[in-house]
């Protein structure tokens, strides 16, 4: 078999029963299938890692490739938030109210040292990761983080997506934790 | 070299006959002229620089503190003579318990974030700025960071073991 | 003066009876790149005035400058201008230099030439592409990207970073330049004029892209030195101050080069003098490569210079010279100094005040993009919205040079 004949296969099938005209499987798995490769990121790009995210989008790492290629400046609109940099106490009642305003379900990405705990900066400004106000899935470490890490957390994120169980984002547990954070739960 | 000492000599004599005892003391050594002023005149000294000196452009505006002298706080401005391409720095120091120095937007309009820095960071009041207020830190912060006695790291942060940092 | 709704005889206002509405851009905005905030009163589409808020990313740079020794603050130089960091650092390096007395020989001048040269045509690669993004045009962003891709692949074969290099050394660098990275070099130069004409061919006589920028955001030669603007802002305006020029520093005065003058201040006139400086970066970094002469690549300033580590090792004297530098116990004169470079967005001041320690007493970055935002109000009043975010943008306001 030559090279041109091999199949690629665009997106790995979930475990299912398949017999000819038919695919039957869970409906968190077709529902996570589908919203894992269309995730709409919001870039709350703050200092470096910024820049690093504006390469991974351009042409040479290309994030598009994964789904993400619609960026939504506006909350309401967006799946993933990612927050790319330094957050300082200033900016941080920001971005609560950034991802109190995205609609469920949502997730968190903290790309960069900074982002994830505060990195080099131990200072009195500087709030020490953002998961001081939100709760966040996944924390890419580095400074800046390389494209293909950026890749890779963003790949982690579709993992999450894609195995979420539909009943999470209602469970008291859920609620609970939100509330640690002193997010407002909108009815 | 000997031709600059000689402009900065006869810079300093015109300063003298007009400020007389406000030029506290004026020295070469440092990598430019530098003239520590007293704080009342410092107004009038670079307006004078400008309109008659042609140091037309203003490079710098920040604040030091030495808390082992009288006078703690200190302004320092750095000038610029684009026209003979000469620099000059002026320091003026005032006490902590009346830290006013006079404002100098009316002259350079650049000064008006820069003055806002240095009343963040040192809490030197600048009499007739139009707006000022903090401008990096946030508004409700209490105190003025950069001052010599108050620490990097957040005070009220728990999270941190000091078993790993050594304290 | 009639207003629409004179024209459409609505039952409403007299002349003087506007209603002002305020507008928030930011602090997360698509098109202000960095995080700072403007409040904007309009009347109708127009600007009437903006209140702007800076500091959501203050990270108490000089702060932490009073702790560490003067070649980790290295570190802290690269997020100033993220955009160009190795401008930032060399600045540093020279700043250092001035206030021990080092001189560095014609090859680590050339090689800095190479590397600050670098450094500015990804920073004005960035802003120029951003104006054509702001402004609608995407497709010019993504070409010269992966020319950014190029160069920082230069840099990973210099320092081992792509974005925050902390490249060099007090005194040099810490290696030479190995021939894969001259390669490189010479490659990126080569194929760097063809991506930029066609860059240029996208914006530069577009009607579209002329008619959005001339006479957009414009400020007067007076206005611009009185607000303390410098680098290639000032420059549009039309006063001819550069660094290179005023006050040579790393042999820039043996190179011949344009430094070129805008006439109106206005977006237009800040792109084409990005663009122009960018043809002449080019011109620099190939005359650099190919002028660079012989001679070790650091200064003898073993107290700033790691020894290396198998030397460290064996020997008597680098074990006790390294001991000595990381404990601190270096010898730096007690004195003050500015020193400026010329960086992307203009002059970048490092005033250091040494109190024979360690690390320096005080340290202060005198920052292009700090000083000549302030004058953003006074550009746009009386502009539109779109305008607006034109001018922000092709002024290359970085947030971490706003509020280090």
């Amino acid at each position: 078999m030559s090279e041109k004949d091999k199949k690629y296969t665009v997106v790995e099938a979930p475990e299912g029963y398949s017999a000819p005209g038919f695919f039957a499987t869970t409906l968190d798995k077709a529902v996570g299938l589908a919203r894992k490769n269309s995730l709409w990121p919001l870039p709350f790009a703050t200092s470096c890692c910024g820049i690093e995210f504006m390469a991974t989008m351009a042409a040479h790492y290309d994030l598009g490739r994964f789904g993400a290629e619609r960026l939504s400046f506006s909350p309401r609109q967006a799946d993933l938030l990612m927050v790319m940099g330094t957050i300082a106490k200033k900016m941080a009642p920001v971005v609560q109210q950034v991802y109190e305003q995205m609609a469920e379900p949502r997730w968190v990405i903290a790309v960069g040292a900074c982002a994830s705990s505060g990195g080099v900066f131990d200072t009195y400004s500087v709030l020490q990761g953002i998961d001081k106000v939100v709760p966040v899935d996944v924390y890419v470490p580095g400074c800046p983080p390389r494209p293909e890490q950026i890749i890779d957390g963003f790949m982690k994120i579709q993992e999450l997506v894609g195995n979420e169980p539909l009943r999470r984002r209602y469970s008291p547990e859920y609620k609970e934790m939100l509330e640690s954070y002193g997010i407002k739960i909108d009815k | 070299m000997i031709n600059k000492q000689m402009e900065y000599n006869t810079l300093l004599q015109k300063l003298k006959d007009k400020f007389g005892d406000s030029i506290l003391s004026a020295d070469d050594a440092a990598d430019f002229f530098t003239l520590v002023v007293a704080s009342d005149i410092i107004k009038q000294l670079i307006s004078f620089l400008k309109d008659e000196q042609n140091f037309i452009f203003l490079t710098d505006l920040c604040g030091i503190h030495y808390p082992e002298q009288e006078k703690e706080l200190g302004v320092i401005y750095h000038l610029h003579n684009l026209v003979e391409n000469k620099r000059i720095r002026l320091k003026t120091f005032v006490t902590k318990g009346n830290p006013q120095v006079d404002s100098i937007v009316s002259i350079f309009s650049g000064a008006n974030w820069m003055e806002r820095e240095t009343f963040d960071f040192y809490g030197i009041d600048f009499v007739g700025h139009p707006n000022l207020k903090r401008i990096l830190n946030v508004d409700f912060m209490d105190y003025h960071p950069m001052r010599k006695e108050y620490p990097l790291e957040d005070a009220t942060r728990s999270d941190k073991d000091d078993r790993f940092f050594g304290r | 003066m009639k207003t629409i709704n004179s024209e459409h005889h609505l039952d409403l206002t007299k002349e003087d009876e506007k209603v002002f509405s305020t507008l928030n851009l930011g602090p997360t905005h698509p098109a202000t790149h960095g995080i700072f905030q403007n409040i904007l009163t309009m009347n109708g589409e127009t600007i009437v005035g903006a209140e702007q808020t800076i500091g959501y990313i203050h990270r108490a740079f000089e702060k932490i400058a009073e702790r560490r020794p003067y070649y980790q603050i290295t570190t802290l130089t690269d997020r100033l201008n993220y955009c160009s960091s190795p401008i930032n650092n060399i600045g540093w390096h020279l700043a250092v230099e001035k206030l021990l007395g080092v001189e560095t020989n014609k090859r680590i001048d050339y090689m800095r030439i190479i590397v600050m040269e670098l450094a500015r045509i990804a920073d004005h690669l960035i802003c120029n592409s951003v104006i054509g993004v702001d402004s609608g045009a995407l497709t010019g962003f993504v070409y010269v990207f992966e020319e950014r891709e190029k160069i920082y692949e230069i840099y990973e074969e210099l320092c081992g970073a792509r974005l925050t290099t902390n490249l060099g050394r007090v005194g040099g660098f810490d290696r030479d330049f190995s021939a894969v990275a001259i390669q490189k070099i010479r490659d990126v130069m080569k194929d760097l004029p063809k991506v930029l004409h066609e860059f240029e061919k996208l914006l530069m006589r577009n009607r579209i892209f002329m008619d959005r920028t001339i006479n957009v955001g414009a400020i007067s030669a007076e206005r611009a030195l009185n607000y303390g603007f410098t680098g290639p802002n000032l420059r549009a305006a039309g006063v001819d101050y550069d660094v290179r020029i005023q006050e040579p520093y790393s042999s820039y005065n043996d190179f011949d080069f344009v430094v070129p003058i805008g006439q109106n201040g206005d977006t237009y006139d800040r792109y084409c003098v990005r663009q122009t400086e960018l043809w002449e970066s080019i011109k620099l970094v190939n005359n650099a490569l190919e002028n660079l002469p012989e001679g070790k690549f650091n200064a003898e300033v073993p107290a700033f210079f790691m020894p290396p580590k198998e030397e460290v090792y064996s020997k008597m004297e680098p074990l006790i010279s390294h001991f000595k530098m990381v404990m601190g116990e270096i010898d730096v004169p007690e004195k003050e100094i500015y020193k400026a470079v010329e960086g992307a967005n203009g002059e970048l001041g490092f005033y250091v005040v040494a109190d024979g320690g360690r690390s320096p007493y005080r340290l202060h970055f005198r920052r292009p993009g700090f000083i000549y935002y302030q004058a953003f109000p006074e550009m746009i009043t009386g502009a539109a919205l779109s305008d607006a975010i034109l001018t922000m943008s092709s002024m290359n306001v970085i947030a971490g040079e706003l509020d280090a």
